[in-house]
């Protein structure tokens, strides 16, 4: 009878020691005999550091430990729609520890503190210790309900999370994603986050599914800073949310952000790194959309009008959104899905269907607008007017050009096609990746444009204007006597840059008509002064007009050109 | 983790030699309250036991009478507590601290009641319910228990067998009245939370 018992005894004991699935061999096992990093001296029992089955706290289920207070520092952002209150509930009793005020072994039912020696030195902010601030980490304790998934829009209903999540009377709290006593899925999840599973079983991104941070297979290089600190995950794919996204002890707070600095969020994969394309090399040349300029200049909710001068790279790119797609212009590419933007009437988009749309928003109506480098006759820096398909001309952005007649124009392009802001203001080089990142010539152009006056022609100095405009015929002229007269007389005899007389953008009808101001004629001030206090072109017809203008001490008064 | 094994086999042959109510926290021989010196009489008589309590074993001592004792509760709990079982009833009678301890073998009128630590009270709310029938539905319903049908208790049979009365909880189910080698008079030595592990699969 005896040995039976010893025996059962013995298979007992190894049962509950074997037991994969265990708070025994869990972090949360703080006896003496756990196998985690926290632990105490000699306690023996596993379940008293939270339950007694006696004279427990009024709390529940058989709470044996004090209730913190209730000056927490709570979760903030510009864009949730939840109401967050102090923490309750389960997320309580977690707290009971994990704010790091009461020590693990201040325990109800016993007489003296359990001792932990110097092991509870190890309960550190940022693993184990969320402090009173919980502005850094994911909101709990508030209501869950249809209200706020609609109102959110980016929300499940609360009818529909993906089990085993689940809400305590309503309310999100710890254990909706952490069960304390089974560490199966590493961080006592309750499922595991691979491909974040956990965060989508409430989460239902707009766009999400295709995007590329949902779908894409890269992985790091191992070069500089691991983009993946605090997760096992291989891929991009795989870390989902988390790579940018920090569930607790988030570096930038607010949205949980893993760093302060909104660009570092993308520039530790987008340097090469993970992503294929070095996004960060770009911005660091000399002319960019300096994202590094900024700090918590750009806000979530922000209008689709900027009125605070700024560049980050959600500005552009929605990282829910962005997946590698081209398109035709002027339709928005897969890069730039689902972003704020202005339209062509200056109203506002949640999301735009056209690329020079995201342009619109720091480059037309906003206040803070960047104003041209060059003096001209007529000045807007509105590109929105410049674009208008009502204009007396205009480079083709928002609709195909007035001129039915562009002899150098180079294949593909036609007078009915239409180009992107991007097709002119990338990052230069020839492998760059593709947008308006950073270049090494002024005004973030894709090739070198020589502008103010005596410029030597070549291939090089106007190379973004030739890359369309093929540069032969532009000067040589084909059937057309034009070209030579004018280009070539200009361009390359009198050392003329083109912008000298082009405004490249286009001309606003409300500022211009179209027999001064056809083909995108708005001279440089700098350059082309007036005679007899008039500074005119005048169109009078196709391949002919007059000017009246001195430049480079010669009087146009006036010029005809057929 | 053999070291945890053979230290928890060691204590289990130290301390079967010495199971007993002698000399344990229930060995009331030399209480001033107790004059008849006894240890066995504060609770069982071999003659004339009183037959109105139930389920009790020749019962000598006075019967709490509190009906309605306060229960616990909790959002998370699966189980339908009810008023304690009388199995339970008989610790209760000194443990709710409504009957004197000296009030055995017909006295009705002692005053000297429990205190301390191991006054319950009859506000049970604080402590784990009891008189709740678990079963293999409350296991399944709760997803964090064993089922007690088909799981060892560790005591020889199936926690059913060995630790239920009529598939209930009751305070005997971890506590043996008679037996301190645990220390609280507890069924298994909770070290490693054995006992409690037993039926919560946590």
């Amino acid at each position: 009878m005896r040995t039976e018992f010893i025996l059962t005894f013995c298979f007992f004991i190894a049962d509950i020691l074997s037991f994969s699935q265990s708070i025994v061999n869990s972090p949360h096992n703080l006896s003496a005999s756990g196998t985690g990093e926290i632990k105490s001296l000699e306690e023996k029992e596993i379940c008293i550091f939270c339950h007694t089955p006696h004279t427990s706290n009024p709390e529940r289920p058989l709470w044996n430990r004090s209730v913190p207070g209730t000056n927490y520092m709570l979760y903030k952002s510009s864009t949730i729609k939840a109401i967050p209150g102090q923490p309750d509930g389960a997320s309580v009793l977690c707290l009971s520890c994990h704010d790091g005020i009461i020590a693990p072994g201040n325990v109800l039912n016993r007489k003296y503190e359990i001792d932990f020696g110097s092991g509870a030195e190890t309960f550190k902010y940022g693993k184990y210790n969320l402090t009173t601030d919980l502005s850094d980490d994911h909101m709990i304790s508030f209501f869950y309900g249809s209200a706020l998934a609609y109102a959110d829009g980016e929300l499940k209903h609360p009818e529909n999370l993906l089990p085993p999540v689940t809400l305590e009377e309503g309310k999100m709290q710890c254990t909706s994603c952490h069960d304390p006593h089974k560490n199966t899925n590493k961080n006592f999840l309750v499922k595991t986050n691979k491909y974040s599973a956990l965060c989508l079983s409430c989460h239902d991104k707009k766009y999400w599914l295709r995007s590329a941070h949902e779908n894409s297979e890269a992985r790091w290089n191992g070069a500089g800073i691991s983009p993946w600190i605090g997760t096992a995950y291989e891929t991009v794919s795989e870390n989902a949310c988390e790579n940018c996204h920090k569930p607790h002890s988030a570096g930038g707070h607010e949205h949980l952000m893993k760093y302060e600095a909104e660009e570092r969020n993308c520039l530790n994969c987008h340097n090469g790194n993970v992503a294929s394309k070095n996004i960060e090399a770009q911005i660091n040349k000399p002319y960019s959309h300096n994202v590094y300029s900024y700090f918590k200049v750009h806000n979530a909710a922000e209008d689709a009008l900027v009125f605070d001068m700024h560049a980050e790279c959600e500005d552009c790119h929605n990282p829910h959104a962005s997946y590698n797609a081209e398109a035709n212009a002027p339709f928005v590419k897969g890069y730039n899905e689902g972003v704020k933007g202005i339209d062509q009437n200056g109203n506002r988009l949640e999301t735009v269907q056209y690329e020079y749309e995201i342009c619109y928003r720091c480059h037309a109506d906003s206040p803070v607008k960047p104003v041209s480098s060059i003096n001209r006759q007529i000045e807007q820096n509105n590109v929105r007017l410049e674009f208008a398909p009502v204009n007396p001309s205009f480079h083709p952005v928002v609709a195909p050009g007035v001129n039915p007649d562009v002899p150098d124009l180079a294949a593909p392009y036609s007078v009915s096609s239409i180009i992107y802001c991007t097709d002119c203001h990338a990052s230069n080089g020839e492998d760059s990746p593709a947008g308006p990142h950073g270049s090494i010539y002024p005004g973030i152009l894709k090739y070198n444009y020589t502008t103010g006056d005596n410029v030597t022609e070549s291939y090089y100095a106007y190379e973004l204007c030739y890359k369309c405009h093929d540069r032969s015929v532009l000067i040589n002229g084909n059937s057309n006597s034009f070209q030579t007269k004018i280009h070539k007389k200009h361009i390359v005899k009198e050392h003329t840059p083109c912008s000298v007389c082009h405004d490249s953008h286009g001309i606003s009808i409300t500022q211009g008509n179209s027999v001064n101001n056809s083909n995108l004629i708005n001279f440089d001030r700098n350059v082309v002064s007036p005679v007899n206090g008039i500074i005119r072109f005048e169109d009078t017809g196709l391949f002919s007009g007059s000017c009246y203008l001195s430049c480079h001490g010669k009087i146009h008064n006036p010029k005809f050109y057929n | 983790m053999k070291n945890i094994t053979l230290v928890s086999l060691m204590i289990l042959f130290t301390n079967i030699g010495i199971a007993q109510i002698t000399g344990s926290k229930h060995d009331f021989s030399g209480n001033a309250w107790n004059t008849s010196g006894q240890i066995c009489i504060v609770c069982h008589t071999p003659h004339n036991a009183d037959l109105t309590v139930a389920t009790a074993p020749l019962w000598n001592h006075d019967i709490t009478s509190v009906a309605a004792y306060t229960l616990y509760s909790s959002a998370t709990l699966d189980a339908t507590v009810g008023q304690p079982g009388n199995e339970s009833k008989l610790c209760l009678s000194c443990h709710d601290g409504t009957v004197a301890l000296e009030n055995f073998g017909g006295t009705t009128s002692g005053t000297n009641f429990i205190t301390g630590s191991a006054l319950v009270g009859t506000d049970i709310s604080d402590d784990h319910p009891i008189s709740f029938v678990y079963d293999a539905a409350l296991a399944a319903a709760d997803g964090g228990l064993h089922d007690p049908a088909t799981t060892s208790s560790g005591l020889g049979s199936t926690i059913s067998d060995d630790m239920l009365f009529a598939s209930r909880m009751e305070c005997a189910s971890c506590h043996d009245v008679h037996d301190n080698v645990n220390g609280m008079f507890l069924r298994i030595n909770n070290a490693g939370s054995a006992l409690c592990l037993t039926c919560h699969d946590k």
